[in-house]
């Protein structure tokens, strides 16, 4: 297993941005759907180990992220990227790759070729001279992505990658997240639920901290049959899922998810 | 909500790592650091601060070493500092200000080596930048022919000084990220030289010599380091002070990791989960022993400079614990001289060797005017300004009688580099040796004996010496008014009077002066001549 957690718990305060999350992951490409404040980027932010659970059990690629050495490896073999990315505006395309290489650990040697293929896997081979403060949002994101899996990370954790690009990126950065859930566990954050239904296997819904769904892409658009809200039929899968969970927490026991 | 059930699966095999400070990976991290520093954008900026500060005010010292090499702490500190301040504080924020720190975070290199080839990037600048000042400075007083070598303990104080405030600035910028952060720590560094440093000189041992540590020696006397060696003590607990500052900054640095860890943990149950983590044992525990290391070592410094007292023998100050005997020794010398037609001998330290052409110049056709006279100088000769920390006046002495200069104190203008005025240098220099033959002689001495310079002159003594100039070509400076009113002695007189009295004296013909000089020279030393008696 990739990723395992065990009734894992944070709080910020009173505020319990996660509230026992029980998961497991194999390689491929996990969605992680949610609204706003569901608790998805503090799930990521803790596989990420930058945050520390309040309480529960993590083990990322089989190992306990709570010792020095294990975190290193774990860190090794990450890759982050973050809602918000950001970067330093003096920088090339190829220097912050780079320089998110060497902090990877990587092996320097190893580091121009890796950096050559994490930038034209976001086709971004004709702006890599290009300093960052002259790129679009969009770039920007590709750029993120780049270092990200420079690494070739066995875990890759993204949040919100999609967001700022054009269509024809997105089908590109869809097939690449397939490609990279070959042999590693992507798990992906994002609104938008044509990135799940088209690139992940598996998809969890987030609600108040908790996983109220979690299965796949089409039991989830099953869910939203008679639903009558949202456009596509996996929106009205996600707020049909989503309208339950609110109504079981106002409501103990009227909805169970599976 | 899935539920795990599943045994916890064996750990998938590592990666090939690096050594953490493997070389290679770190020498193309620091490579991209100093490629994307911001202090190559400052440069011209800091290159015309040096140059019309630091090295226009070089210009104006003699080419003497130690002389020169003041420019470092006292002028290159503070210009390079504030730069190197606000720069390094503007890297050291970079991460909070860019909001990347979640985005570095999840990558294994701790923090602490981040940093530091952050700090590294930025230090490797501004170190460069300041050595390059130097290099041109000693560069151009190696150029000029300067007696002796270059003084390397001004060099790494300022080297200290440099680096204590590029790490305070990237300190600054970790902790309080923001985009006025650097500013900040510029001013505060520009005020901490100008304000903290400059009130502190003029320091006794009855004030306390703590203030000793400060960088901003201000300028010693102008044949500093010529005679003796400038001990090195000051400069060494002022190095152990700044780097151990820095030192210990740096640790903080390294221990700042936990700090936020445990901030955005929030409470005991985080306290325990880092505690339980062993974070970097190593890292932390390297970093707390550089903390005390450099607290000590700052500690110790500063203990030491409250020992300083004067030094008995150069004038400078001696720090008991550091101080060698060795450093009192004269330091040996031939001295530069040349010898006029008439035979009268003019001799210079060889570190102001460049000036001897210049001196005997100016000294040669007045020894030619008094030449024969009772206590007229055979030869000049220059001697140290201090003697046993006490200022020396220039006086006549021995038999045959030699002039005896110092090289700030002959003359109202002798020793005037700032602001260099080679007349004025020239006429002070010519009064100054007139002073002493026309005044009663007196051996130099230390200063407290005598008034420091050369005694007022009365009135006749006045017109005489006005006269004397004149016939050397130059003008007769000690009957200027601004002479005259400072001069208790003149008070009697009037300008009137004595321009009079030398213009009566002055149209005899040389002989007939020369003849009244010797038969009457004693009665106007005593100063029993009045301006109605010269002919």
């Amino acid at each position: 297993m990739n990723v395992e957690m065990r009734d894992t718990r944070r709080s910020f305060g009173k505020n319990r941005a996660v509230d026992g999350v029980d998961l497991q992951l194999e390689a491929g490409v996990f969605g992680l759907l949610g609204p706003n404040g569901a608790g998805k980027t503090s799930l990521l932010r803790m596989l990420a180990t930058v945050l520390p659970p309040s309480s529960g059990e993590i083990r990322l690629l089989g190992r306990d992220p709570g010792g020095a050495a294990a975190r290193r490896e774990i860190r090794r073999r990450l890759g982050y990227l973050p809602q918000n990315l950001g970067y330093y505006p003096s920088f090339t395309v190829v220097e912050f790759i780079e320089y998110f290489a060497l902090l990877k650990e990587m092996p320097p040697a190893a580091v121009p070729r890796a950096v050559a293929a994490a930038v034209e896997r976001v086709d971004l081979g004709a702006k890599a001279r290009a300093k960052l403060r002259t790129l679009s949002g969009g770039m920007l994101r590709r750029v993120g992505i780049a270092q990200a899996i420079v690494n070739d990370p066995d875990l890759l954790l993204l949040d919100e990658p999609t967001a700022g690009l054009d269509p024809e990126q997105r089908v590109q950065f869809r097939a690449l997240m397939r490609t990279l859930g070959e042999n590693a566990t992507v798990i992906v954050s994002t609104h938008l639920v044509e990135d799940v239904g088209a690139a992940c296997a598996e998809v969890a819904l987030m609600s108040e901290g908790k996983i109220v769904f979690r299965g796949t892409p089409d039991e989830l658009t099953a869910r939203g049959a008679g639903h009558g809200v949202g456009d596509a039929p996996l929106e009205r899968g996600y707020s049909a899922v989503l309208s339950a969970a609110r109504l079981s927490e106002a409501q103990p026991g009227a909805v169970t998810a599976s | 909500m899935s539920v795990l059930s599943v045994p916890p699966s064996p750990p998938a095999p590592s990666r090939p790592a690096q050594p953490r400070l493997a070389l290679p990976g770190a020498a193309r991290a620091l490579r991209l650091e100093l490629k994307r520093s911001a202090v190559p954008w400052v440069l011209p900026l800091l290159a015309a601060v040096f140059y019309f500060d630091a090295l226009r005010t070089a210009d104006g010292f003699p080419p003497v070493w130690s002389q020169r090499a003041t420019i470092i702490p006292d002028h290159m500190s503070w210009e390079v500092g504030l730069f190197a301040a606000g720069l390094a504080a503007w890297a050291g924020s970079r991460e909070g200000r860019r909001k990347t720190l979640d985005l570095v975070g999840t990558t294994p290199r701790a923090a602490w080596a981040r940093q530091s080839v952050a700090l590294a990037g930025t230090l490797g600048w501004v170190l460069l930048a300041f050595l390059a000042g130097v290099a041109v400075i000693y560069g151009q007083t190696a150029l000029q022919g300067a007696w002796g070598g270059p003084p390397l303990w001004p060099v790494l104080v300022g080297v200290a000084c440099v680096t204590v405030v590029t790490v305070l600035g990237f300190a600054a910028g970790v902790f309080f990220p923001g985009r006025f952060t650097a500013p900040l720590a510029a001013i505060g560094v520009f005020l901490l030289f100008q304000i903290g440093f400059r009130q502190v000189l003029g320091i006794t041992p009855s004030t306390g010599t703590y203030a000793l540590l400060s960088p901003d020696s201000g300028v010693p006397q102008v044949d500093a380091g010529t005679y003796y060696h400038v001990a090195p003590d000051v400069s060494i607990v002022q190095v152990m002070f700044m780097a151990g500052i820095a030192v210990a900054l740096f640790g903080v640095l390294g221990l700042a990791q936990g700090l936020r860890e445990l901030r955005l943990g929030g409470g005991g149950a985080a306290l325990r989960a880092v505690l339980a983590r062993g974070d970097g044992w190593l890292v932390r525990a390297v970093a707390a022993l550089l903390t005390a290391g450099g607290v000590a070592a700052s500690a110790v410094a500063f203990s030491l400079a409250g020992t300083a007292r004067p030094d008995a023998v150069t004038g400078g100050w001696q720090i008991p614990a550091l101080h060698t005997a060795a450093t009192d020794q004269p330091v040996p010398y031939a001295p530069d001289c040349s010898t006029s037609g008439s035979g009268f001998q003019v001799c210079v330290h060889p570190a102001f060797g460049m000036d001897l052409h210049q001196v005997a110049a100016e000294l040669d056709p007045v020894a030619a005017e008094i030449a024969g006279l009772p206590g007229a100088p055979v030869a000049a000769r220059q001697a140290a300004s201090q003697v046993n920390g006490q200022e020396v006046t220039s006086g006549i002495s021995g038999r045959p009688p030699v002039f005896v200069y110092t090289a700030d104190h002959v003359g109202a203008y002798f020793g005037l580099f700032l602001g260099f005025d080679p007349q004025g240098w020239q006429e002070g220099f010519q009064q100054g040796l007139l002073d002493a033959f026309i005044e009663a002689p007196a051996p130099p001495g230390p200063s407290s004996a005598r008034d420091n310079g050369p005694a007022p002159l009365d009135a006749a003594q006045q017109a005489v010496e006005d006269v004397l100039l004149a016939g050397v070509g130059s003008p007769p400076l000690g009957a200027s008014a601004g002479h005259t009113a400072s001069n208790g002695k003149l008070s009697t007189a009037t300008l009137a009077d004595i321009n009079a009295a030398a213009h009566r004296f002055g149209a005899l013909p040389a002989s007939a002066r020369h003849a009244w000089l010797a038969a009457h020279l004693a009665a106007l030393r005593a100063g029993t001549v009045t301006l109605a008696q010269l002919p």
